[in-house]
C-alpha cells in the first residue's frame, strides 16, 4: 500500500472502509461487496506502476470506469482492488486526417465525440450511458448503443489498443494500418469484461458526422403491430440509425413522471425510427418508413422538423430507465438478444412471464438489432418479491435462448448472468475461453469470478503468488515430435472420409472433407500423427498456387458446401465454408440482399477463406471488414473439437470474442467449417466515379478533399496498373438514386469534374475486375500504413511498377484505409530484382512507422540470397514482443501439437523460409 | 449511532429515503459533478453521496463517519446534478438534510461555524461590511496582492483580499466607449421596442437586499431597483428582511435557516407585494425552496409555499417568459456570461439573463468552455476548501481568459467575488484581469447612457460608485 501511495499520491488510495462504501456496487445495485481498496492512477505510467505492484504483491484487481455497468463487472470479488480510471481522462489526440483518435480509458464517450465534431466527425457507438460512461468501460463491454443498427458496435470502431497484462507487463494491440498482423487481439480484448488485463490507451476510429437526420415516431395499438413494422421496415431495405420501441408500460411510466413526453397512454406501444444521411434522400426514406408504418396498423405516425421535435420525440425513450426510477424503488434492467424475426412471439412470452410472476414488466428495446431491455420493477426489501424477480429473470433468458437468442446483447455477463453461460455454450467453448483467460492471467488475479461458470478458468485462491493450478507446459508449437508419416496418416483418413474425400492427384495430397464431423476427423488424425495441415480453403484465397511444404496435408474445403441458409427478415445467413462468395451473392440477391466484403481474388473466394484469412478489400471503407459482419462461427480447433462460436444474432457480447479471435488467425486455432453473417439490403443505386491523378501531391490533395466533404462512401481506392499508367483514384457510391446523384454533386463540388462515372452493373464489374488484379503476379505483398500517408507510401513504390513493364503489376490503395497492395512478376522484363523489391518494402515499413507487412506470394528460392522475402521489423523485447509471446501462448491453447502453423507467415513458410516474426524453424 | 441527536437523524433522512430511492445508480451526474471530475473519487460525486445518504439511513453507516462527513462537506452544493440527473433526484434538498444529520454527530470546524454566526447576526456583520468597504475604498488590497507571496498563511490573506478587491464596481462599465464612438463590433439589428420608460403599472416588486449583496454590492441593490423602475414595475421597501438563509441551509444549519425564512416571508407579505426580485442566485434558489425548508412546520408551510411561488430571479422578473425589457442605449464592449449554478442547475433559469444582456445593443456576449461548471465559490466553499475551490475557480478563470474579452458578467456575488479573485491572482496578474460585473448592471447602464430612469426612483445613486 505504501509503495501504490508513493506512485499515485496519498489522495488516490483508499483504504479505509467507510470510504470504500460507495465502490460496492456499480450500475447494477443488487450485489454489493466492498472491495479491498480501491487505487486511482492519474496517467498511463502509474497505471502501469500500480499492476506491476498488485502482481508482486499477488493482489487480485478489478478495473472499473464510471461504474455504469449493468452486470457487476466491476464488482471486486475475492478480496479485489479496485483500479479506478476516472482520472485517466485525457483525450491524447483527434487526427481528422486518419479519421482517428487516441485516448485514455477514463475518457467519458459524449466528450470524445464532443472533441471529434470540431473537425466534423463523431466516435459512432452511442450506448445510452454516453454522457457517463468511458471509453475503457466501452472496450471491456463492447457496447452497444441505439444507433449501432446502422453503424455497428464497440469493436468495430476500436482499431488498436496498448494494455497492461494482469502479471505488469505492457503490450500494444493492432493500431491503425497494422490490422493485418498476427492475431485480432483487440478483437478478442474488446468484450473481455476486464478479464484480461487494462487498457491504457485506445485508439479508435472516427465517422463523419451525419449531413441530416429525420425522426419519426409511431404510434401502434400493440408492440406486435410494431414488430410487425420493423419487420416491413428493414424488409423494403431501409436502413434506418436506429428502430426503437418503448411498450405500454413503459410510455405510462415516462407519462406519469416529471418527464412526460406527450405520447398518449392509451397506445401499445411507440416505435421511433430515425435516418441519418446526406440530406437528399432522407425525406423518402422517411416517408416510405411512415407510409410502412400505417400500412403495419400505426394509429398515428409524428415527425420531426426542428432539433427541438426530435428531441422531444425522443424523450420518451431516452428517459425511460429515469422515470422507471421513480415509479419503483427498484429497477433491474435486463439485457439480452433474439433474431429480429422472433420479437414478437419473445414479447408475448415475457409479458406471460412477468404476469404469471405478479411483477410489472415495462420493455425498451433496441428492436432493429433484436435486443431487448425488460426492465422489472420491484422493492428490494420485499423478499418475495425479489425471490420473483430472480426466477423471472431466469425465465425470460430461456425464453431468448429457445428463440434463438443470446443472454446478454450489450450489458455484458459480469456477475450476474455467469450462471446462463453453460446454457448458450456448451463445455468445449466454455473449455476454450477459460484456456484464452489462463493465457492472459494464468492466476486469475484479474476481475475474479467474473463471466465464466464456475468450474471454468484460473480461480483466484488468494494464494501466495503460486498458480492455482499448473499451466501446461506442452512443448512449443511446431517443435512437437512427429509420431507418423502422411502415408499412414492418409490411409488412415481413406477409412474415415466419404469417398472423394482424398485428392492425391497434385503436388501433395489434399483432404476434402465434406463436414464437420470429418473435418473433426481429419484434424484429430492429424494431431494424434502430428501432422501439419495447411488449410487452403478453395485454392484460390492467399498465396494459393504456391508449392506446399513437404510433408504437409492440404486441406480444401471444396466439398463444404452444404448449407445456405439465408433469413431475409433477420438479414443474415448461415454459410458453409466452401461456398464461394459468388456463390452466396446469388442467393442472397434473388432477396435483394448482399454481403459486402470483395477480397482480394474476387468471388471465387470461399467465405471460410474470405474469414480464415480476414483480408479486406475496397469495400472496407464503407461497411467495415468481414470481421465486423460475422455474427457467429464453427470452428474445429487443432484438437480436432468443433466449438460453435457466436450466435445467431447482431449483438451478442455472452463471454469472450472468440469469433474475432479466430477470424483472420489464417487457420492457425482450427479450421472454419460454418459462418453466419450480417447481410446488408442490395443497394439501389451503385456508382463509380473514376479519374486519372498526376503522381506526387495530387493524390493527396484529392483525398484530403474528398474526406472534408464527410460524404458516406462505399469505396475510395487509388490503382496504378502497368509501367505506363498513372494514377486511377476511384470512388465507389451506393444507396438510393437521390443520395447518389446528390453525394455526386457534392464530390465535384468540392473536387472538379471527374473522367468516368460506371453505372451499376459496369460499376460492379469494375470493382470485380479489380479485386481480380491482385491474383496475377507472382510477388505479392500487402502493406498496412497510416491513411494519410497512403499516397507517399504509393508514390515510393510506383517506380517498381515502370521499371517492371509488365502490364499486370499493379499497385492497390485503399485511401481511407492505407491498405496498399503491390503485385509484380519475379523480375521478370527486365524489372526490379526480388532484392530490390525487398530492399524498398523494408525502407517503407521500417522500424518508427506504424503499418504492417505481409508476404502473400514470393519467387520460390533458389538457393540464393536475394531472394530472401522482406521482414517486417520484429520487436525481441517491448510491448509488440510481449503480444507475440502472447499470441503463440493462445496458439497453443488451441493447437496444442502444432499441427496448424499457418497463421504467423503461411506464406512464406510454406517456401521454406523462417518465419519473419517466429524466427523458429519451419 | 453516536451523539444526543442521532435517532433524530436518522428518522430524517428516513423520511427522505423515498426521495433517495429515485437514485437509480445510473452515473450520469459524474461528468457533471465539479469534485468527481478533478478528484476522480466516486465518494466525490453525487451518486456516491447518494450511496452514502442510503448507508447512514438503512444504518450501514455511521453519521460520525469520516467518509459521510468529508464528503458531504466537499460537495459544493452546485446541483450540476440535477440538471442531469434523468431520475429528477432532489440533490440539494437531499444533501442539506444530510447536512444536517452529519452536523449533529460532529460539528463543523471553527471558521466555518463563525462565518454562519457572523452572517446570521446583523449586529456584527454590518460593521464587517462597513469595515470591508472602507479597506476596499483604500486601494490598499490592490496594492497587497501585487506585494504579498502566494502560499501559506499570507497566500490565504492574498486570496481574501483579491475577494474583496474583486467585489468592488466593474470601471471598465462606465468607461466603455461612448456610443458616439463607432463600436468595436457592428451593432445588432435595430432595437425592436422603443426605448420608452414604461409607466409604472406592472406588478408591486419587492427586492431582496440581502446581506453580502447589500454589504458588499449596494450598487447592483440600487441598479436594481432603476432596472424595474425603467420596466414599469412599481418597486416596494421591505423593511425587516434579512439574510435569506441559504448558507445555513446548505451548511445543514436547517434550524437557523428556518428562523431567517420566517422572517423574510413575514416581512415581504407586510409589504404586499406581488413578486419577489432576487438579485443574488443563491438567495433566490435558497428562497424559491422556503416551501420544502418549512414543510414539517403545519403553521407556516402553506405560507412559505405561497411566498416561494413568487420569489424570481430579477432577470426573470425583467426578461421571463412573455416579458421583454426596455432597450438602452448601446454598450460597444465585449462579456463573458458565467452562468452561476444556483440560477442555472438549482433555479433552471437560463434564458432570461441572455434575454437582458440581449435588451443592450452593441453587447458581445460570449461563453467560456464548460460554462455551466461551477467556479468554487460555492457560498463559502472557497474559504472552507481553499485548495480544491482554488482549483475548480482556476479552471474557470483560465476559461474565461481564454474568450479574450475583458469583463465578466454572473449573477451572484459569491461566484463574482469568487471568478474575480481567481482572475486576480491567476496568470495575466492583478492589473488586467478581467472585471465583475451582474448582468443587470450592464442594462443599467445603458438605461444611464439613454437618460431612462435617472429619476424614476429618486434613488440619485449613480452606477459604479456604491
Amino acid at each position: 500500500v505504501e509503495e501504490i501511495r508513493r506512485v499515485v499520491g496519498p489522495g488516490a488510495v483508499i483504504t479505509a472502509p467507510d470510504r470504500l462504501l460507495v465502490y460496492e456496487s456499480d450500475g447494477l445495485t443488487q450485489y454489493r461487496v466492498p472491495p479491498s481498496g480501491v487505487v486511482l492512477p492519474g496517467n498511463e505510467d502509474e497505471l502501469r506502476r500500480v499492476l506491476r505492484l498488485l502482481a508482486e504483491a499477488g493482489l487480485p484487481f478489478v478495473m472499473r470506469g464510471a461504474g455504469t455497468g449493468l452486470s457487476g463487472g466491476a464488482l471486486a470479488l475475492d478480496g479485489a482492488v479496485v483500479v479506478g480510471t476516472a482520472r485517466m481522462n485525457r483525450i491524447l489526440a483527434v487526427e481528422p486526417d486518419d479519421r482517428r483518435a487516441r485516448v485514455e480509458p477514463g475518457v467519458v464517450n459524449a466528450l470524445l465525440s464532443r472533441a471529434s465534431l470540431a473537425h466534423g466527425l463523431v466516435y459512432a457507438p452511442d450506448p445510452s450511458s454516453q454522457s457517463a460512461c468511458t471509453l475503457g468501460g466501452n472496450v471491456a463491454e463492447n457496447s452497444g448503443g441505439p444507433h449501432c443498427l446502422k453503424y455497428g458496435v464497440t469493436s468495430r470502431y476500436v482499431t488498436g489498443l496498448r494494455v497492461i497484462l494482469p502479471d505488469g507487463s505492457e503490450a500494444e494491440f493492432g493500431g491503425m494500418g497494422r490490422e493485418e498482423e498476427g492475431l485480432d487481439l483487440v478483437g478478442l480484448f474488446v468484450g473481455s469484461e476486464g478479464c484480461f488485463g487494462a487498457a491504457s490507451e485506445i485508439e479508435v476510429a472516427l465517422v463523419p458526422q451525419p449531413r441530416g437526420v429525420r425522426t419519426l415516431l409511431a404510434l401502434f395499438a400493440t408492440v406486435e403491430s410494431a414488430g410487425v413494422a420493423v419487420t416491413a421496415i428493414m424488409a423494403r431495405g431501409l436502413l434506418p440509425a436506429a428502430l426503437e420501441i418503448v411498450d405500454r408500460e413503459t410510455i405510462r411510466a415516462v407519462e406519469a413522471s416529471v418527464f412526460a413526453a406527450g405520447y398518449p397512454t392509451h397506445v401499445g406501444a411507440a416505435l421511433v425510427v430515425e435516418f441519418d444521411g446526406l440530406e437528399e434522400g432522407l425525406d423518402e426514406e422517411a416517408e416510405l418508413a411512415a407510409l410502412l408504418c400505417r400500412e403495419s396498423g400505426a394509429e398515428e405516425v409524428r415527425t420531426a422538423a426542428t432539433a427541438a421535435e426530435r428531441t422531444a420525440l425522443w424523450q420518451g425513450r431516452k428517459k425511460a430507465f429515469g422515470a422507471m426510477g421513480r415509479i419503483a424503488p427498484d429497477l433491474l434492467v435486463q439485457d439480452a438478444t433474439v433474431p429480429r424475426s422472433r420479437l414478437p412471439q419473445v414479447l408475448a412470452r415475457i409479458e406471460e412471464i412477468g404476469r404469471r410472476h405478479g411483477l410489472r414488466v415495462a420493455n425498451v428495446f433496441h428492436a432493429g438489432d433484436g435486443n431487448l431491455h425488460p426492465n422489472l420493477l420491484f422493492d428490494r426489501r420485499d423478499p418475495d418479491e425479489l425471490a420473483r424477480v430472480e426466477a423471472a429473470s431466469g425465465e425470460i433468458m430461456e425464453v431468448c435462448i429457445e428463440a434463438g437468442g443470446t443472454i446478454t446483447g450489450e450489458h455484458g455477463v459480469g456477475v450476474d448472468k455467469r450462471r446462463y453461460m453453460p446454457r448458450v455454450y456448451g463445455p468445449a467453448v466454455l473449455d476454450r475461453m477459460a484456456s484464452v483467460k489462463e493465457a492472459f492471467d494464468p492466476l486469475g488475479r484479474c476481475n475474479p469470478g467474473k463471466v465464466l461458470p464456475d468450474g471454468y478458468g484460473p480461480r483466484w485462491t488468494g494464494g501466495g503468488g503460486a498458480p492455482a493450478e499448473e499451466p501446461d507446459r506442452s512443448p512449443e508449437r511446431g517443435t512437437h515430435p512427429r509420431r507418423g508419416s502422411l502415408d499412414a496418416l492418409l490411409t488412415r483418413l481413406e477409412r474415415e472420409l466419404s469417398p472423394g474425400g482424398l485428392d492425391a492427384g497434385g503436388s501433395a495430397p489434399r483432404v476434402l472433407p465434406r463436414d464437420e464431423a470429418e473435418m473433426a476427423a481429419v484434424l484429430r488424425l492429424a494431431a494424434e500423427d502430428g501432422i501439419p495441415v495447411q488449410p487452403v480453403g478453395r485454392g484460390v484465397e492467399g498465396g494459393a498456387g504456391a508449392r506446399p511444404e513437404p510433408g504437409v496435408l492440404l486441406l480444401g474445403t471444396d466439398r463444404l458446401t452444404g448449407t445456405v441458409e439465408h433469413a431475409p427478415d433477420d438479414l443474415q445467413v448461415q454459410v458453409a465454408a466452401g461456398v464461394t462468395l459468388d456463390g452466396l451473392a446469388a442467393t442472397l440477391a434473388g432477396r435483394g440482399q448482399w454481403l459486402p466484403v470483395d477480397p482480394p481474388g474476387g468471388g471465387r473466394v470461399s467465405v471460410g477463406g474470405v474469414v480464415s484469412t480476414g483480408v479486406a478489400g475496397p469495400l472496407a471503407a464503407g461497411y467495415g471488414r468481414v470481421r465486423d459482419q460475422l455474427l457467429g462461427l464453427t470452428l474445429v480447433d487443432g484438437t480436432g473439437t468443433p466449438l460453435v462460436l457466436g450466435g445467431r444474432v447482431v449483438k451478442n457480447v455472452a463471454g469472450f470474442d472468440l469469433v474475432r479471435l479466430a477470424t483472420g488467425a489464417r487457420g492457425g486455432l482450427g479450421v472454419v467449417t460454418s459462418v453466419t453473417l450480417r447481410l446488408f439490403p442490395l443497394p439501389a443505386r451503385d456508382r463509380t466515379l473514376e479519374r486519372e491523378v498526376p503522381q506526387g501531391a495530387a493524390l493527396g490533395e484529392l483525398r484530403g478533399r474528398i474526406l472534408a466533404t464527410g460524404l458516406p462512401l462505399a469505396a475510395l481506392e487509388a490503382v496504378a496498373v502497368g509501367p505506363a499508367s498513372g494514377i486511377t483514384a476511384l470512388v465507389r457510391l451506393q444507396g438510393s438514386a437521390e443520395a447518389v446523384s446528390a453525394a455526386t454533386r457534392i464530390l465535384e463540388a468540392a473536387t472538379g469534374p471527374w473522367d468516368r462515372a460506371l453505372e451499376d452493373d459496369a460499376s460492379r464489374a469494375r470493382w470485380a475486375a479489380l479485386s481480380q488484379g491482385e491474383a496475377g503476379g507472382e510477388i505479392l505483398l500487402r502493406l498496412g500504413g497510416l491513411p494519410s500517408r497512403g499516397p507517399e507510401r504509393m508514390g515510393a513504390l510506383l517506380p517498381l511498377l515502370q521499371a517492371t513493364g509488365a502490364g499486370d503489376a499493379a499497385l492497390h490503395l485503399g485511401l481511407l484505409d492505407g491498405r496498399l497492395r503491390l503485385s509484380l512478376p519475379a523480375g521478370g522484363g527486365g524489372g526490379a530484382s526480388p532484392e530490390q523489391v525487398a530492399r524498398l518494402v523494408e525502407d517503407l515499413q521500417g522500424e518508427g512507422t506504424q503499418g504492417s507487412l505481409r508476404v502473400v506470394r514470393w519467387p520460390s528460392p533458389r538457393g540464393d540470397e536475394g531472394f530472401r522475402p522482406p521482414r517486417a521489423p520484429s520487436a525481441t523485447d517491448g510491448p509488440r514482443a510481449r503480444t507475440r509471446r502472447l499470441e503463440e501462448e493462445l496458439l497453443r491453447r488451441f493447437d496444442p501439437r502444432g499441427i496448424l502453423p499457418g497463421c504467423r507467415a503461411p506464406d512464406a513458410w510454406r517456401h521454406g523460409w523462417a518465419s519473419p516474426t517466429r524466427g523458429g524453424t519451419p | 449511532m453516536t451523539g444526543p441527536d442521532s435517532h433524530g437523524l436518522a428518522r430524517a433522512l428516513d423520511a427522505a429515503e423515498s426521495r433517495l430511492d429515485h437514485c437509480v445508480h445510473c452515473g450520469f451526474c459524474l461528468p457533471a459533478c465539479p469534485t468527481y471530475v478533478r478528484l476522480g473519487d466516486e465518494a466525490d460525486s453525487p451518486r456516491g453521496r447518494l450511496h452514502l445518504m442510503r448507508a447512514v439511513a438503512e444504518g450501514r453507516l455511521e453519521p460520525a463517519a469520516p467518509a459521510f462527513q468529508d464528503h458531504l462537506d466537499r460537495c459544493l452544493g452546485c446541483r450540476a446534478c440535477e440538471t442531469v440527473c434523468p431520475s429528477g433526484v432532489e440533490y440539494g434538498y437531499l444533501l442539506e438534510r444530510a447536512r444536517a444529520v452529519a452536523r449533529g454527530s460532529s460539528p463543523p470546524d471553527r471558521a466555518t461555524r463563525l462565518l454562519l454566526a457572523l452572517v446570521a447576526r446583523p449586529v456584527l456583520f454590518r460593521p464587517w461590511m462597513a469595515l470591508s468597504r472602507i479597506l476596499r475604498a483604500t486601494g490598499l488590497p490592490r496594492l497587497l496582492l501585487r506585494r504579498l507571496p502566494a502560499g501559506g498563511v499570507a497566500g490565504q490573506l492574498r486570496f481574501g483580499l483579491a475577494m474583496l478587491e474583486a467585489s468592488g464596481p466593474a470601471r471598465r462599465v462606465g468607461r466603455a466607449a461612448a456610443p458616439s464612438t463607432p463600436p468595436a463590433t457592428p451593432p445588432p439589428s435595430p432595437p425592436t421596442s422603443v426605448p420608452t420608460p414604461a409607466p409604472a403599472i406592472g406588478p408591486r416588486v419587492g427586492i431582496l437586499t440581502g446581506c453580502v449583496q447589500e454589504g458588499l454590492f449596494r450598487r447592483v441593490n440600487d441598479a436594481t431597483r432603476r432596472v424595474l423602475a425603467v420596466n414599469g414595475f412599481q418597486v416596494v421597501e421591505v423593511p425587516g428582511q434579512g439574510c435569506c438563509g441559504a448558507l445555513h441551509a446548505h451548511a445543514g444549519e436547517l434550524e437557523r435557516a428556518r428562523g431567517m425564512a420566517r422572517r423574510n416571508i413575514a416581512a415581504f407579505e407586510a409589504a404586499g407585494v406581488e413578486e419577489v426580485a432576487v438579485n443574488a442566485a443563491g438567495c433566490g434558489s435558497a428562497m424559491k425552496e422556503y416551501g420544502e425548508l418549512l414543510e414539517e412546520d403545519p403553521e407556516w408551510r402553506d405560507r412559505a409555499r405561497a411566498f416561494s411561488a413568487r420569489v424570481r430571479d430579477v432577470s426573470e422578473v425583467v426578461a421571463g417568459e412573455g416579458r421583454t425589457p426596455v432597450q438602452g442605449a448601446p454598450l460597444p464592449l465585449a462579456v463573458v456570461y458565467d452562468p452561476p449554478c444556483h440560477l442555472l442547475h438549482a433555479q433552471k433559469v437560463e434564458e432570461p439573463p441572455l434575454r437582458m444582456l440581449a435588451a443592450v445593443p452593441g453587447l458581445r456576449v460570449l461563453h467560456p468552455r464548460d460554462g455551466e461548471g461551477c467556479c468554487g465559490g460555492a457560498g463559502i466553499y472557497a474559504l472552507t476548501h481553499p485548495e480544491l475551490g482554488g482549483r475548480i475557480g482556476g479552471d474557470k478563470a483560465k476559461a474565461i481568459r481564454e474568450c479574450g474579452a475583458s469583463l465578466v458578467a454572473t449573477g451572484n456575488p459569491g461566484c463574482a467575488m469568487q471568478i474575480g479573485a481567481m482572475l486576480r491572482l491567476g496568470d495575466g496578474g492583478v492589473d488586467d484581469a478581467p472585471e465583475v460585473c451582474h448582468p443587470l448592471e450592464l442594462l443599467d447602464e445603458s438605461y444611464r447612457r439613454a437618460d431612462l430612469g435617472a429619476t424614476s426612483d429618486g434613488s440619485g445613486v449613480t452606477p459604479g460608485r456604491s
